[in-house]
């Protein structure tokens, strides 16, 4: 079976859509957060394997230092989680502009992470639900690690799911050095759930 | 949809006050000046603050001890943006300072807290009010803690020698090779005990263990710049940083000489050589410095033992 | 001879929506382009007197299409439809020459108001 099976063409279409609408509001907010302009890129759409989710995370980053956050999220019968990514070198510009004062500890690291991923998660997986007509509920965020290797980072696995699909957006600040990356993760029976959302979209 | 009695209603609204005031996580509602608008029964538990005194106080100026600049770092965002917020206990351990409230199960002297902030949007769709939400999640943070300590030790037992809690030998070498690449000068010091064999003979293995115990001692109190370590068995090795042969050598004859009295009150006699090395200009690696080291260690044995030796080419 | 408008989004969806909020009674040949060169090349045929232009596209983005009809002066008056609702996003593509911006997603109401705000449809 092709790993491509669990949406076609003009569903992929269709998901990059959406995701391009509420990763602008996303990137709205962040940008009024951090009054700079947060450059949009092309979101990907693509059905990985489990086995494959390492992968698309080492092809996440150009860096391998990176900190990361997870936060899962549900409604109507649709689950999914977020994770965002920073490179370790994103820390001192984000610092700057958020304008957080102080040494940049581990410690004020972590706030940073979590604000950032509060706004870009919350306002991205609800733009999504606003199209859809979908109340996501999201879960605590859960740190996954600071300053690891990316392979470390989902080391222990994600279990019981074969196929996802997954939207993965790289956001940028124009004019200074942050980058992360925005990773969205559905597995199969959520996917076959949104399909009938998307489906009547597209009718 | 609107045919609901108006008794309907209020029963709804009456059972959902219930449960808001049941429920066990703790419930603030603020307005834009962070006065209190709504505090649940879980926060009167733990707070000993009844709803009727917290209703349209301040909330800092009822806690002082709240991080004030924090908290508003984290809730303007929500009223400004309309996005919900979200704090673990790793970033702060709580946000309200509650004392354990079980004295069998809980194991931590205050509860940590995992808080979501969310925007209440009025008829005007503006945020003008927010809700935090408070999660007692010290189970999960004790947990989580005892498994990073856990952790933290096991990676412990990997770099040190469990009976004097110096460096082991491995760890040791790492050292080795990074102080010699930093280009400084210093002493190698090789301290080796004389027959310890016959001794392990003589005495009980509790006692051998003693001995090496408090050598271990001594040669921490040379300070964490001086890297020792149990080099193995009855042999120890210590970088004597940035110290010359004579100073090097007042340490090792001191050391030799505080061995020796180990032995003072016991029939046995106690006693160690020692070699020392230092850097030459042109030792041309750590592991020949370390092996200067020990031909000067092997010196001190031939010349009689319970002595001191300095490399010489 | 009807007025030309030429939908450019890289995405089908946001195509047919686009299509789909355009004004019922409003008589206009309707055509597609798939990214930014596409686009250019349809105005150059004289298929976009008005555009609805997206701004992230694969090939050449939204802003490469303004720069594009503002060094060649062709003649389209652009309206961008854009899920980049930063201020700054808007103030770039006015800076460019763009007519107006509608923020996606798209609805009928949206598409009437500008378009009756700027003239391009008249006596509805």
């Amino acid at each position: 079976m092709s790993a491509a099976a669990i949406i076609n063409e003009d569903q992929r279409d269709c998901y990059q859509e959406l995701t391009n609408v509420a990763m602008g509001q996303a990137a709205d907010r962040l940008a009024r957060l951090l009054n700079a302009y947060v450059v949009l890129p092309i979101p990907k759409i693509s059905v990985i394997e489990n086995s494959d989710l390492n992968m698309a995370l080492q092809g996440a980053t150009s860096d391998n230092s990176v900190s990361a956050v997870c936060q899962g999220f549900i409604g109507a019968g649709i689950s999914g989680e977020a994770m965002l990514m920073f490179n370790d070198a994103s820390f001192a510009s984000l610092a700057s502009l958020m304008k957080y004062s102080g040494p940049l500890t581990q410690a004020a690291e972590l706030e940073l992470l979590m604000d950032t991923a509060s706004v870009l998660i919350g306002a991205c997986i609800h733009g999504i639900g606003d199209q859809l007509e979908i109340v996501f509920n999201q879960g605590h965020p859960v740190v996954l690690g600071q300053h690891c290797d990316m392979a470390d980072l989902v080391a222990y696995g994600n279990n019981g799911w074969d196929k996802a699909l997954a939207i993965e957006i790289h956001y940028t600040i124009e004019h200074v050095n942050i980058e992360c990356e925005l990773l969205l993760l559905f597995t199969e029976e959520s996917v076959r759930a949104l399909n009938k959302k998307i489906d009547y979209l597209l009718d | 949809m609107s045919d609901k009695s108006e008794a309907d209603t209020i029963k709804d609204i009456h059972w959902l006050m219930d449960i808001l005031q049941n429920i066990d996580v703790g419930l603030v509602v603020l307005d834009r000046n962070y006065e209190v608008q709504l505090w649940n029964a879980f926060m009167e538990g733990h707070s000993g603050v009844s709803p009727q005194l917290a209703k349209g106080k301040n909330l800092f100026s009822l806690f002082p001890d709240l991080d004030e600049a924090w908290f508003k770092q984290k809730a303007e965002p929500v009223f400004q943006l309309k996005t919900r917020t979200f704090t673990i206990w790793e970033q702060r351990p709580y946000l309200f300072h509650f004392r354990n409230s079980r004295p069998i199960t809980g194991r931590s002297k205050f509860m940590y807290q995992n808080t979501s902030i969310i925007p209440l949007e009025s008829v005007t769709r503006q945020a003008d009010h927010l809700c935090v939400i408070i999660y007692d999640v010290t189970d999960t943070a004790v947990g989580k803690l005892d498994i990073s300590r856990a952790n933290q030790t096991l990676s412990e037992i990997q770099v040190r020698d469990t009976l004097t809690g110096l460096m082991n030998k491995s760890a040791w070498l790492t050292v080795l090779e990074s102080y010699y690449a930093s280009q400084k000068q210093g002493c190698l010091l090789l301290l080796d005990m004389d027959h310890f064999r016959d001794l392990n003979h003589a005495l009980s293995h509790q006692q051998c263990d003693e001995i090496l115990r408090r050598i271990g001692a001594g040669l921490k109190t040379l300070g964490d710049e001086q890297h020792a370590a149990r080099f193995g068995g009855e042999i120890f090795s210590v970088i004597l940083a940035e110290k010359e042969a004579e100073e090097a050598m007042q340490i090792a004859e001191k050391l030799r000489r505080s061995v020796f009295s180990l032995g003072k009150n016991s029939q046995h006699t106690i006693s160690a050589s020692i070699g020392v090395a230092e850097r030459l200009a042109d030792t041309p690696s750590a592991s020949e410095w370390l092996s200067n080291a020990d031909k000067a260690l092997y010196h001190a044995k031939e010349s009689g033992r319970n002595r001191t030796s300095l490399f010489k080419r | 001879m009807s007025l030309n408008v030429l939908i450019c989004d890289d995405s089908s969806f946001a195509r047919k929506q686009m299509a789909r909020a355009l004004p019922e009674e409003w008589q206009v040949e309707v055509h597609f382009a798939g990214d930014g060169v596409e686009g250019v090349d349809a105005i150059r045929e004289g298929k976009g007197d008005v555009v609805f232009l997206d701004l992230t596209m694969p090939n050449m983005d939204g802003y490469g299409v303004l720069e594009t009809i503002r060094r060649d002066d062709l003649p389209a008056m652009v309206i961008v439809v854009s899920g980049d609702i930063q201020p700054d996003a808007q103030e770039r593509v006015k800076k460019l020459g763009a007519m107006a911006f509608i923020k996606k997603p798209i609805d009928a109401d949206k598409a009437r108001s500008v378009l009756t705000e700027y003239g391009i449809m008249t006596g509805a």
